[in-house]
């Protein structure tokens, strides 16, 4: 294997980005584009009585007011991989499901009359009272029918007798608020049509969803839809799924025969992309004296929508990281007048939140070292099924991180580690997601006459480096320099690739461009051999290395010829094409460290070391990666100390949909963050050099481990998210 | 946003006469509050008059008096070596605020003129009785954890934000303005109103009425003053509890002693009683204690902001012993 794949190669985009010159979705400019701004709901429960738009309509550069009565007429995509996960579409009736629902589009000239028209459209309501409480609503609980990671309860084993046997029990609750995605990047559309072609240019984590959900809303076969997304300036799944604003344009678009761009402001995200649900959760452990688990009792409740009831706190941590014989999951749904649940970067560290915080609680109770604790539980097999992990190297993660971390200088008594008046607390976690699973990719590849290839693939980079890594991937299979590659994304001409997500590019996309590329290097092996011009002409195909773009005779290298000179005198391109190709699941582990000081007189808690030791598979752009296990990382600190989308319950609706009010960490709140990783490839994912998806694995586990340290420290177990600075100086218990 | 006109001229006269000429004009400065509210609906002025041209940005001591011009940038405020040495609350208030990129645009004038941060009176969707006064205010029975337990009504609990406010409050400075009746100097214990049944009417100024410049005496207290401030994230957040603290001791005993606070309060706010149970007393555990208890003494907690009570005494026992009242 050359060095190409698993060199810390700088990102290929990155001088276009930090330059201004790549090109966002709301950067497209499109002539003649008119501007959507869109109205919402301020009540959260009830109906439209009526709309008055006659002085928006006559505000300068309105084109149009469309509300339910006037939109076009759109249907609910039902396909799963057209991923619209919400049963209704707004502006197609009177109903008022949350606050902050879509009530009216304006469409103007320019964005600021748009804007402005907006302000004008008057909207009565026969408003009902909401019920946006979790905590008020517990008792409407229910478990619903089995959503898109299968059902909502499963047992194993029977956790009451294993409860029975327990030496030690513990029965705790925590609770962790709504979180929003907040990428730096709004979400954007502009629809074009020429004719019956779509062209929409979209904030897309999933190209392919949206023009799946465009083809069934609009009724447009789907070979006339073409949907573009080359950079994402963060998606975090909240532009995974498909929204209906994306929908409205595209309709409003066809009907004005203009092309129309919207872009959502800050505030509107907090309703119009989803977001991490509110969740109650209560762990029963019970573990023998030497601290063998013998059952876990893992109840979820998170709120969803009037109209929906997908969950996405799922419970595999529960189910996965340990070996345990009598597990029990439920997660439950409350349905309150609030938007709907959605994707959100690391779906399972809520539950993560949770077990590693209670596995915390279980290792005092048991006055065993939390390490020791995970470690008597370890499990080689997915104790779910019995099926063996593709690898799994935790054991390594924990000797490691401990090593770097200095776990063994900590004394584990609460309240025992101060500088002065300062307390200093120590905390770690295991981390651990599910990445793969997911359908995969297709990719194609053409190699031309001056030498170079193009490969190409309807995945995105949302952030996280695909440009970067594919290029690598493709110069690998291919026996190419990176320079020699171009890697295309961002397009639905492209060969089909699932939404990037679920930790499933990397893996995915990956094997694809490697199958492509490597048939494509074939290809070029056999033209050679078999043409009496080559130097290499009669050789065994097989007996040929190709490297940095020549190909060579393995035994006798100065036998030797060029793709750029094989291709020429073949006379055409050299192409590839492979289609998709599920990706295995996976299950991406490490460990997490964290060393927090706190103010104990003034609440004031800071994180100042973090260590995280990982197991993401065969590495393949060490640079990439460690940005990715740092993202997870700073936003584990805003997770446990700060996020917090916070709802006025009488009104129903959202108090703090800003930055200035939803805190996410600054640069001040965070410390030197160390990464770490086994570097193992995953035999599983071969295709892929081993890759195991990892984006999602990083921000779990550190969110126990922060909340682990504050416990450490302090001697208080704060059970109710974020530790603020109120709940430390107060009593500290679950709300 | 509202289309709007804008002027800029370099004569302060010229300013103050035309947005006292129009019933909709507002001054403009860094620009990094106004536009936000014009963008998010607040407020829809339609002339703009921008102040960044004037000549009145100058920072100085005269006469034993600390002069800073009302267009000077928090940050050349900040770290100005006069404000620095003789002033240092002001410059650890400044410091405290927003972030760098803001402190390099944001001018003292406007700083002291910023809304307040009520999500309430920030979302055009709520109502509010400081934006669109009889409309209610959702705060009292609402989410009101970054509310005021002082000063407080029926009608508004809304916390005034600047943290310069409450290091110039503490530090007793005065408030100097040109308007279209001419000059007049407002102590800035006057210049914050009480919401009272009109939290609409924030500030002494007139419409039209321009704040020219701060003016604050220099004092011992004033060259040992310093400032505290808890929230909930490192930097470039607002205060959930501050504290101005400007205090000599001799023979013992404090002297001389002024403290306001922020986050607590609906404006910058001075408390005579915490002062009253200091003065003439030496700094110990218990006199702290005592003032602590007087400055909460009449507090009006809610329902998420009971903790701020124990906090703001925390707060100001912290600063207390940094002035040598550990015992």
């Amino acid at each position: 294997m050359s060095p190409i794949v698993g060199s810390p190669v700088a990102r290929i985009d990155g001088r276009a980005k930090v330059t201004g010159a790549a090109t966002y979705t709301a950067d497209t400019q499109v002539s003649g584009a008119l501007y959507g701004y869109l109205v919402l709901s301020t009540i959260a429960n009830g109906r439209i009585t009526g709309i008055t738009t006659q002085d928006a309509e006559r505000s300068p550069g309105v084109v149009g007011i469309f509300t339910h009565q006037n939109m076009p007429r759109l249907a609910v995509p039902t396909s799963q991989l057209a991923a619209y996960w919400k049963r209704v579409i707004p502006l197609q009736n009177a109903d008022i499901h949350h606050s902050g629902q879509p009530v009216a589009y304006v469409v103007a000239q320019t964005l600021e009359q748009a804007q402005h028209a907006a302000s004008l459209v008057n909207v009565t309501y026969d408003a009902r009272t909401p019920q946006t409480s979790l905590s008020g609503a517990m008792d409407e609980a229910y478990v619903p029918d089995p959503g898109l990671e299968g059902p909502n309860e499963v047992t194993r084993g029977d956790t009451e007798a294993g409860l029975a046997q327990a030496d030690v029990r513990i029965d705790v609750s925590y609770t962790t608020p709504m979180h929003h995605h907040n990428a730096l990047e709004p979400s954007a559309t502009t629809a074009v049509w020429d004719g019956d072609r779509l062209t929409v240019h979209e904030t897309a984590q999933g190209i392919n969803a949206t023009r799946l959900s465009l083809s069934e809303a609009l009724d447009v076969p789907l070979a006339n839809i073409r949907v573009l997304s080359p950079f994402l300036g963060g998606g975090f799944g909240a532009k995974g799924p498909v929204w209906p604003h994306t929908m409205f344009t595209a309709a409003l678009a066809r009907h004005l025969r203009h092309p129309v761009k919207l872009v959502l402001s800050r505030a509107q995200a907090y309703t119009s992309n989803g977001h991490r649900p509110e969740a109650h959760q209560r762990f029963r452990l019970g573990a023998k004296r030497d601290g063998t688990l013998t059952a876990i009792d893992h109840i979820t409740t998170s709120q969803v929508s009037r109209t929906e009831d997908l969950l996405f706190n799922t419970s595999e941590p529960t189910r996965m990281l340990y070996a345990c014989p009598n597990v029990h999951v439920a997660q439950r749904a409350v349905k309150l007048h609030l938007p709907a649940p959605s994707n959100m970067r690391s779906p399972e560290v809520v539950a993560a939140h949770g077990l590693e915080t209670a596995l915390d609680e279980l290792s005092y109770e048991l006055d065993m070292d939390p390490i020791k604790l995970r470690l008597r539980n370890y499990t080689s097999v997915n104790p779910d099924n019995g099926a063996a992990f593709g690898s799994k190297h935790l054991q390594e993660c924990y000797r490691r991180g401990a090593d770097a971390f200095g776990w063994s200088k900590r004394d584990p008594r609460p309240r025992s580690m101060r500088d002065g008046d300062t307390l200093i607390g120590l905390g770690m976690a295991s981390a651990a997601h599910t990445a793969g699973g997911r359908p995969g990719a297709g990719a194609r590849v053409v190699i031309s006459a001056n030498g170079k290839a193009v490969v190409q693939v309807a995945t995105h980079d949302i952030g996280t480096g695909t440009y970067t890594v594919m290029s690598q991937v493709a110069a690998d299979s291919l026996g190419l320099d990176l320079d020699d590659v171009d890697f295309e994304l961002g397009d639905t001409d492209y060969p089909f690739a699932f939404v990037s997500a679920a930790s499933a590019t990397a893996p995915g996309v990956s094997a694809a461009v490697n199958r492509a590329c490597t048939t494509a290097r074939r290809s070029v092996i056999d033209i050679a051999v078999a043409d009496p011009r080559s130097p290499l002409h009669g050789i065994p195909a097989d007996q040929i290395t190709v490297e940095a773009g020549i190909l060579y005779d393995t035994d006798r290298p100065k036998l030797r010829d060029t793709i750029r000179a094989v291709v020429t005198r073949h006379g055409e391109p050299v192409e590839a094409t492979t289609n998709p190709v599920p990706i295995p699941p996976g299950y991406t582990t490490g460990a997490v460290f964290a060393e927090v000081r706190v103010d104990p007189r003034l609440g004031q808690v800071r994180v100042t070391r973090m260590h995280g030791i990982f197991d993401a598979g065969r590495v393949l752009n060490r640079r990439t990666l460690r940005s990715q296990a740092i993202g997870g990382a700073v936003w584990a600190v805003g997770f446990t100390l700060s996020e917090h989308t916070m709802v006025d319950h009488h009104l129903g609706r959202i108090v703090n949909p800003n930055l200035s009010g939803y805190l996410v960490p600054v640069n001040a709140d965070i410390p030197e963050i160390h990464i770490g990783f086994v570097d193992k490839p995953d035999p599983a994912n071969r295709e892929a050099f081993g890759a195991r998806g990892f984006g999602e694995t990083p921000m779990t586990g550190m969110t126990a481990a922060i909340g682990n340290a504050v416990y450490h420290a302090t001697g208080r177990r704060i059970r109710d998210l974020p530790i603020t600075l109120d709940k430390i100086i107060g009593d500290g218990e679950a709300g | 946003m509202k289309l709007f006109d804008y002027a800029r001229t370099s004569r302060v006269s010229d300013a103050v006469g035309l947005v006292a000429g129009h019933p909709g004009g507002a001054f403009i400065g860094g620009g990094t509050e106004l536009t936000n509210l014009m963008k998010d609906g607040v407020l829809a002025p339609d002339l703009v008059v921008d102040v960044g041209a004037l000549a009145l940005a100058d920072i100085g001591v005269r006469k034993g008096q600390l002069l800073i011009g009302a267009t000077a940038r928090m940050g050349d405020v900040a770290e100005h070596p006069v404000v620095r040495e003789r002033f240092p609350v002001i410059s650890e208030a400044l410091l405290a605020s927003a972030s760098p990129q803001v402190r390099n645009r944001a001018t003292i004038g406007g700083n002291l003129m910023q809304r307040t941060r009520c999500w309430y009176y920030r979302d055009v969707g709520s109502a509010c009785n400081k934006r669109e006064p009889g409309s209610g205010c959702p705060a009292i029975g609402g989410q009101n954890r970054w509310h005021a337990i002082h000063g407080g009504s029926d009608h508004c609990i809304a916390v005034h934000p600047s943290d310069l406010a409450v290091s110039l409050t503490a530090l007793d400075a005065t408030v100097l303005t040109l308007g279209p009746d001419g000059r007049r100097s407002i102590p800035i214990g006057d210049f914050y109103r009480l919401p009272g049944s009109t939290p609409d009417q924030e500030t002494a100024l007139r419409h039209g009425e321009l704040i020219t410049a701060v003016e604050i005496p220099e004092s011992g207290p004033a060259a040992g003053s310093r400032y505290l401030k808890l929230r909930d994230r490192a930097t470039f957040e607002f205060a959930v509890v501050s504290v101005a603290a400007a205090l000599i001791q001799a023979g013992g005993v404090v002297t001389d002693v002024r403290l306001a606070f922020g986050g607590i309060a609906t404006r910058p706010w001075r408390s005579a009683g915490a002062e009253e149970a200091l003065r003439g007393h030496p700094l110990t555990q218990a006199t702290i204690a005592a003032a602590g208890r007087a400055l909460v003494d009449g507090a009006q907690p809610r329902e998420h902001n009971a903790f701020k009570v124990e906090l703001v005494q925390r707060a100001l026992a912290d600063i207390l012993e940094d002035f040598g009242g550990r015992k």
